[in-house]
C-alpha cells in the first residue's frame, strides 16, 4: 500500500467525512493565489489534452472523416460503385413521405426498444444483486449467466433459436406438456419480434457485468452502518446501494437504449437478413443495411442513419438533463 | 516508467503528425473520391494477350468442399504458369457480395471475380467489367466447348459477353419417392405440367400422415416463378422492366392460394422459419413431399434424410411444363474481369485455363453447377466413380440443356429489388394481409421503379 | 484494509440461525441451477449436437448426443487450406492487441473526462458521445476507402490501430462513469502527497478502477473475438483469417453446409472467451478488495 492511497483511505474511511473537508480543486481554491490557480488550471488543461491525445488522434484520423463523409452522402445518390451525385434533401423527403417500409421499420424499432430495454435492465440488475450475495461457486454462476452473451451474435444462433422457438422447438414441446398447442413463434408476424426481445434479454450478460462491477464498489461499512441502524434488506438497497449505483444505471439505460435502437445482428441472423415475416423484425438498421448494401442506395441509407442520430441525440440530451435529479457521483458534494 | 505514462508523454508529438495526416486523408476521402468507381483501364480495347506473370486476385463464394477444389484448380494454374501467384479470397455467398460491393467503392475489385447472371448487370450497368469478346477473338480465351446458349447467360444487357460461365445450375423438383408410395400414389409423369402438379399434390395430401404436406408453400420463390413464366411463354424482363403481365402473376398466386387453403402446402409461418440452406429444407427432413430446390442439392438433402434413419429416398425431376413447353432455365456462375484489373493477361489466362483444362475440371467435379464444357461433362458422366446422385444431377442438366432453355438476362437491381419484393409480396398474400390483386399491383409498381438502377 | 472490502461470503439477509441458512443456501442453489438450465439450453444443445454424426445434427431436441462421435471436431479443425490452429492464433493475436490498446487508450481518455478541467470539455464530451450514435454501417465504406488508401488491407492494422486510438466511445464513457464514482478526496490526498496528474492516475485512479478496466478488457476481448465484418473486409487472404471467418465458411446457401463441424468449432471457439472471463473476473469482482489497496 502506498502512502498516498493510505492517506486517501484514512481520509475517506475515518467515519463520515466532515462537511468542510476540502473537496476537489475548486473547493481548495480560496487558499491559492489567483495567479498560481491560473497556472495550475493551465497545467491541468495540458495534462488533460495529453491524456486525451490518443482519442483525439483517433477522432480526427478515423472517426470524424467517415462521419462527415456519411453526412455528405446523405445528400447524394450514391450506389457505392459509381461516384455520388448531389440530390439535396431528396433522401430525407423520400423517407418522410413515400416509404412504407421505412415507417414499418420505425414502428418495429420503437416497439422493440420500449419492450426490451426495461426487460434487460430489470433482469440484469436483479441477477447482479443475487450474484453479489455471498454464495458458493459464485464465479461459475457468473460465467454461466454470461455465456449466452458470448454467442448471441454468431451464425449458429439462428439455428439454435429455431430449435427453441420454431414450430418443432423445445418451447412448444414444453407447452404441449401443459396441453397448450404452440405455433411457429419465429415464423409468425405477431410473435417474431418478441422472440428477438427474448434473445436480447437472454444476452443480458454485459449489462449484468457492469452492474456487478459497480456493486463491488459499494463500501461494505455503509451497509453495516445501515444494518446497525436497523434497516432491512430493501431499505438498505433503496437508500445505500441504489444511490451509489446510479451512475452505472444511467450508463446502462443510455447504452441499452442506443443499442436497442441500433439493433441489427439478431434480426439479421434470425430472419436471414430479410426482416420478415411481413417486416415484423425489420429493425431500423436492418432496413438501412438493406438499402445501403443490397439495393445499393448508400445515400438513402446515410440519410436514415443521420435521422437516427438526431433522435438518439435528443434522447441522450434529455437523459443527461434528467441526470442531475437522480444520478449521484462520488465527485460531488 | 510505466507503459501508461510513457505513452502519455510521447503522444503529443505523434498526435500532431498523425492528426495532420488524418485531416489530409479525411479530405481525400471526402472529396467525392476521384478513386471511387474510376477505372484505370480506360476505353482501350483489351484483348487479353500479354505476358502471364505476377500476381492476381481470385475471388469466389462457397464453403468447405467448394473452397478445397477451387484452391486445387488455382494451384494447378500456378503450377502450369511459372511466376504466377493467385491471391485467393473466398467467403459464403452473402458475405462475398457484401465484401465485393465495399471493394467496388475503392476500385479494388479482385482481378478474377466470380459472378452470377442475377447480379452481373448491377456491375455492367456501372461499366465495371471488361467485355470478353475481344479476348475470345484474340484467342486468349477459348470457349469452343461451351454450348452457345449457355455462353449467352454470361452476356450483359448490352449484349457483350462479360462472364465466361463455367458451371450451370438449374432448379429441380425434389420429390420424396417413399412418401409418395406410402400415400398410395404414382410418381409424377415424365413430362408433367403445372396442372398435373396441382392435382397430384392435392390427391396425395389426402393420404399423408399428420404433419406432412404434399408441397412447400413456394409462391414466394423467385426461381419458381421464373420457370412458370418461361413455361407459359411469358417474357421475364423487357427494357429493364417486368415483361410479364399482372394477370399472369394473379393467376400464379391464385393457384398457390388455393393449394394453401386446401391444406396441401406448409403454412406461411413455417415457410418463414425454414432455414435457407437447402439441406435443412422441409423436403430434406421428410415433412414435405415435394419442393423446388437447386438440382445439385439433391445429394446433400438425401444425406440429411438418411440421418433420420427412416430409409426415405429422394428423386429429382424437371420443373413442370406449360403451354410453351418445358420451364427450366439455367443459372450460371463464371468469372469476370474488372476494368480496374492490373494483370489482365493473367486473369484471361486463368479463365481460359478453368474453362478448358481437363485435369482441373475433373478435380472441381461440377462443384458449383454442372460443368459447361461439353467435353468435361461427358468425361464426368463416363467416370465410374461418380456418385449415383451426382450422376442423376448431371444427366438432368444435360437433358435440360438439350431442350434449349430460354436465356434470361437479369436487369440491374434484380437481386435486391425483384427477389426481395417478390418474397415479401407473396407473404402479404399468404398471411392474408392484402388481396392478391392488391399485392400484384403494389409489386409491379415497386419493382418497376427499382429495376434498371 | 479489510473494512473497505466488498461484501463477501456474508449474505445480506443472513441474520438468522445456521440451519435456516443452510436451507436457504440449498434453495438458492437449486433455483439457480433450474434457471441456468433454462437459460443455457440452446448452448447445451449445441454442445450435444457437436458430438452427433453430421447428418443427425437436427434430429433431436435432446441435450444428449445419442450416437457419440468426435468426427465433427476432427473434420472441422482441418477445414480447407488452413487448420483452425491458424485461425485461433490469428484471432488471439488480434484480440490481445485490441484488449491492450483499448484498455490503455480508454482509461487515459476516461480519466481526463472524469477528473480534469480543460477548455471545451463539455463540447468534446458531447462529440465523444455523438460518435456512438451513428450506425456503423454508413461509416464502413468511408473507413474502407481510408484504410485502402493507407494500403492497410490484408494487414491487422485496420482492426487493431483504432483500438489504440480509443475509437470506441462506449468504453471511454464506461470509464468516465466508473471513475466519477470514486471520491474526490482520494485525488486531493494524493496531491497533498506531491503527486501530479500522471501520479494520481497511476497510483489512485487506476488501482481503484480495476473493475472498470477488467470490464473493458472482457468486453473488448469478446467483441473482437466475435467480430465478423471487420475481418471479412480487411483480412481477405485465408492465411490471415480469424475464427469467425473459419466458422462462417461452414455455411453456404449455394453449396454444402457442414452443421456438425460448425457446432463443434463454435463450441471450441467459446473456450478462449470463457477462459478469459475466468481470468478477468478476478479483476472485476475482487477489484478494490485485493488488487487496489494493498
Amino acid at each position: 500500500m502506498t502512502d498516498t492511497t493510505k492517506a486517501a483511505q484514512t481520509a475517506l474511511l475515518s467515519g463520515s467525512l466532515p462537511p468542510d473537508t476540502p473537496s476537489g480543486g475548486r473547493a481548495m481554491a480560496p487558499v491559492d493565489r489567483t495567479a498560481s490557480r491560473r497556472r495550475r488550471s493551465r497545467r491541468e488543461a495540458w495534462a488533460a489534452f495529453g491524456f486525451l491525445s490518443p482519442w483525439i488522434v483517433g477522432l480526427l484520423l478515423l472517426t470524424i472523416g467517415p462521419m462527415l463523409y456519411s453526412l455528405y452522402l446523405s445528400f447524394t445518390k450514391y450506389d457505392l460503385l459509381s461516384p455520388p451525385v448531389w440530390v439535396g434533401l431528396e433522401n430525407y423527403g423520400r423517407m418522410a413521405a413515400a416509404d412504407p417500409r421505412f415507417i414499418d421499420s420505425v414502428q418495429v424499432t420503437f416497439l422493440y426498444v420500449v419492450v426490451s430495454v426495461p426487460a434487460v435492465l430489470i433482469a440484469s440488475l436483479g441477477v447482479a444483486l443475487v450474484l453479489n450475495q455471498g454464495m458458493k461457486a459464485l464465479s461459475v454462476y457468473r460465467a454461466a449467466f454470461y455465456l449466452p452473451s458470448l454467442i448471441g451474435g454468431s451464425v449458429a444462433i439462428a439455428l439454435l433459436w429455431r430449435q427453441v422457438f420454431g414450430q418443432e422447438g423445445i418451447f412448444n414441446q414444453v407447452l404441449a406438456v401443459f396441453g397448450i398447442e404452440g405455433q411457429s413463434w419465429i415464423g409468425n408476424p405477431n410473435s417474431a419480434l418478441y422472440t428477438l426481445v427474448v434473445l436480447n434479454v437472454w444476452t443480458f450478460g454485459s449489462t449484468m457485468i457492469i452492474f456487478l462491477a459497480g456493486l463491488r464498489q459499494v463500501p461494505r461499512e455503509l451497509h453495516e452502518a445501515a444494518s446497525v441502524d436497523g434497516a432491512g434488506v430493501f431499505r438498505r438497497f433503496r437508500h445505500v446501494t441504489l444511490p451509489l449505483l446510479t451512475p452505472l444505471i444511467f450508463f446502462n439505460i443510455l447504452m441499452t437504449t442506443i443499442n436497442a435502437f441500433q439493433a441489427f445482428t439478431p434480426a439479421y441472423v434470425v430472419s436471414n437478413g430479410s426482416g420478415g415475416p411481413l417486416n415484423s423484425t425489420l429493425f431500423y438498421t436492418l432496413y438501412l443495411y438493406q438499402r445501403g448494401f443490397a439495393n445499393l442506395e448508400m445515400g438513402y441509407a446515410s440519410a436514415m442513419a443521420w435521422a437516427l442520430v438526431v433522435v438518439l441525440g435528443i434522447f441522450t440530451a434529455l437523459l443527461f438533463a434528467s441526470a442531475r435529479f437522480w444520478v449521484h457521483y462520488g465527485d460531488e458534494r | 516508467m510505466t507503459i501508461q505514462s510513457s505513452i502519455t508523454r510521447r503522444w503529443p508529438r505523434r498526435a500532431v503528425a498523425a492528426g495532420a495526416l488524418g485531416a489530409l486523408l479525411a479530405v481525400s476521402a471526402c472529396a467525392g473520391g476521384t478513386s471511387i468507381g474510376e477505372t484505370p483501364a480506360g476505353e482501350e480495347v483489351q484483348d487479353g494477350q500479354g505476358e502471364v506473370t505476377g500476381s492476381a486476385r481470385l475471388a469466389w463464394w462457397g464453403s468447405g468442399q467448394r473452397n478445397e477444389v477451387t484452391n486445387a484448380v488455382a494451384d494447378n494454374f500456378e503450377a502450369a504458369n511459372e511466376g504466377v501467384t493467385l491471391e485467393r479470397e473466398f467467403a459464403d455467398f452473402g458475405a462475398y457480395f457484401q465484401r465485393l460491393n465495399v471493394q467496388g467503392t475503392s476500385g479494388n475489385l479482385p482481378c478474377i471475380t466470380q459472378m452470377q447472371g442475377r447480379q452481373l448487370n448491377d456491375y455492367t450497368s456501372r461499366d465495371l467489367f471488361l467485355p470478353l469478346d475481344p479476348m475470345i477473338e484474340s484467342g486468349a480465351i477459348t470457349v469452343d466447348d461451351i454450348p452457345e446458349e449457355v455462353l449467352d447467360t454470361g452476356r450483359g444487357t448490352d449484349g457483350n459477353l462479360y462472364v465466361v460461365p463455367y458451371g450451370a445450375a438449374y432448379d429441380a423438383l425434389v420429390v420424396n419417392e417413399t412418401l409418395v408410395e406410402q400415400a398410395g400414389s404414382e410418381m409424377l409423369p415424365e413430362d408433367y405440367t403445372w396442372d398435373d402438379l396441382v392435382s397430384w399434390a392435392t390427391e396425395i395430401q389426402a393420404n399423408l400422415p399428420e404433419g406432412v404436406n404434399a408441397l412447400s408453400l413456394s409462391g414466394g420463390r423467385p426461381n419458381f416463378l421464373i420457370s412458370y413464366m418461361a413455361a407459359n411463354g411469358e417474357t421475364l424482363f423487357e427494357n429493364d422492366q417486368l415483361g410479364f403481365s399482372e394477370e399472369a402473376l394473379v393467376e400464379y398466386w391464385t393457384m398457390w392460394e388455393e393449394l394453401r387453403k386446401a391444406g396441401v402446402t406448409a403454412t406461411p409461418a413455417q415457410m418463414s422459419e425454414q432455414p435457407e440452406q437447402p439441406e435443412q429444407s422441409y423436403v430434406s427432413r421428410g415433412v414435405t413431399v415435394a419442393d423446388t430446390a437447386p438440382g445439385n442439392s439433391l445429394i446433400n438433402s438425401q444425406k440429411t434424410l438418411d440421418g433420420l434413419g427412416n430409409g426415405q429416398k429422394l428423386v429429382s425431376l424437371r420443373l413442370p411444363s406449360g403451354e410453351a413447353g418445358p420451364g427450366n432455365v439455367l443459372f450460371t456462375s463464371g468469372f469476370a474481369i474488372p476494368k480496374s484489373c492490373d494483370n489482365i493477361p493473367t486473369a484471361a489466362a486463368f479463365i481460359d485455363f478453368w474453362a478448358n483444362d481437363d485435369e482441373s475440371a475433373a478435380v472441381f467435379a461440377s462443384s458449383n453447377g454442372a460443368v459447361t464444357n461439353s467435353r468435361h461433362l461427358e468425361a464426368q458422366l463416363a467416370n465410374p466413380e461418380l456418385p449415383e446422385l451426382r450422376k442423376k444431377d448431371l444427366e438432368l442438366y444435360q437433358e435440360i440443356a438439350a431442350s434449349e432453355p430460354p436465356t434470361v438476362v437479369y436487369p440491374p437491381g434484380y437481386q435486391a429489388t425483384f427477389e426481395e419484393s417478390f418474397t415479401r409480396a407473396y407473404e402479404r398474400v399468404s398471411f392474408e394481409e392484402v388481396s392478391i390483386e392488391q399485392a400484384v399491383s403494389d409489386f409491379f409498381t415497386e419493382v418497376n421503379a427499382g429495376l434498371g438502377s | 484494509m479489510t473494512t473497505y472490502a466488498p461484501v463477501r461470503r456474508k449474505p445480506l439477509f443472513g441474520r438468522s440461525m445456521s440451519r435456516n441458512k443452510a436451507v436457504l443456501a440449498i434453495t438458492r442453489h437449486f433455483l439457480m441451477i433450474v434457471v441456468l438450465l433454462v437459460i443455457l439450453y440452446p448452448l447445451l444443445w449445441m454442445v450435444g449436437a457437436s458430438f452427433r454424426p453430421a447428418n443427425e445434427t437436427f434430429t433431436t431436441l435432446s441435450l444428449w448426443p445419442g450416437t457419440f462421435t468426435l468426427d465433427n471436431y476432427r473434420d472441422g479443425w482441418t477445414l480447407g487450406s488452413f487448420t483452425f490452429t491458424r485461425y485461433f492464433l490469428n484471432s488471439l493475436l488480434i484480440t490481445l492487441l485490441c484488449v491492450v490498446g483499448n484498455v490503455i487508450a480508454c482509461a487515459l481518455a476516461g480519466y481526463a473526462f472524469a477528473r480534469l478541467e480543460f477548455p471545451f470539455k463539455r463540447t468534446l464530451f458531447a462529440v465523444m458521445l455523438g460518435t456512438m450514435l451513428l450506425p456503423y454501417h454508413v461509416t464502413l465504406v468511408p473507413q474502407y476507402v481510408l484504410f485502402n488508401e493507407l494500403a492497410w488491407i490484408n494487414t491487422i492494422l485496420p482492426l487493431t490501430v483504432p483500438k489504440f486510438l480509443a475509437t470506441d466511445a462506449f468504453f471511454i464513457f464506461l470509464m468516465v462513469q466508473f471513475m466519477r464514482t470514486l471520491p474526490r478526496e482520494l485525488d486531493d490526498a494524493a496531491r497533498l502527497d506531491g503527486c501530479g496528474h500522471v501520479g494520481i492516475f497511476r497510483r489512485v485512479i487506476l488501482p481503484l478502477s480495476i473493475p472498470a478496466l477488467g470490464t473493458t478488457a472482457l468486453f473488448t476481448f469478446i467483441n473482437t473475438w466475435n467480430d465478423f465484418l471487420g475481418p471479412l473486409l480487411y483480412l481477405n487472404r485465408p492465411e490471415l483469417w480469424t475464427v469467425t471467418q473459419g466458422l462462417n465458411s461452414f455455411l453456404d446457401a449455394t453449396g454444402q453446409s457442414s452443421f456438425g463441424p460448425l457446432f463443434a468449432m463454435a463450441t471450441l471457439s467459446l473456450a478462449p472467451v470463457v477462459g478469459f472471463f475466468f481470468a478477468a473476473q478476478r479483476l472485476l469482482i475482487e477489484g478494490i478488495a485485493t488488487s487496489g489497496l494493498k
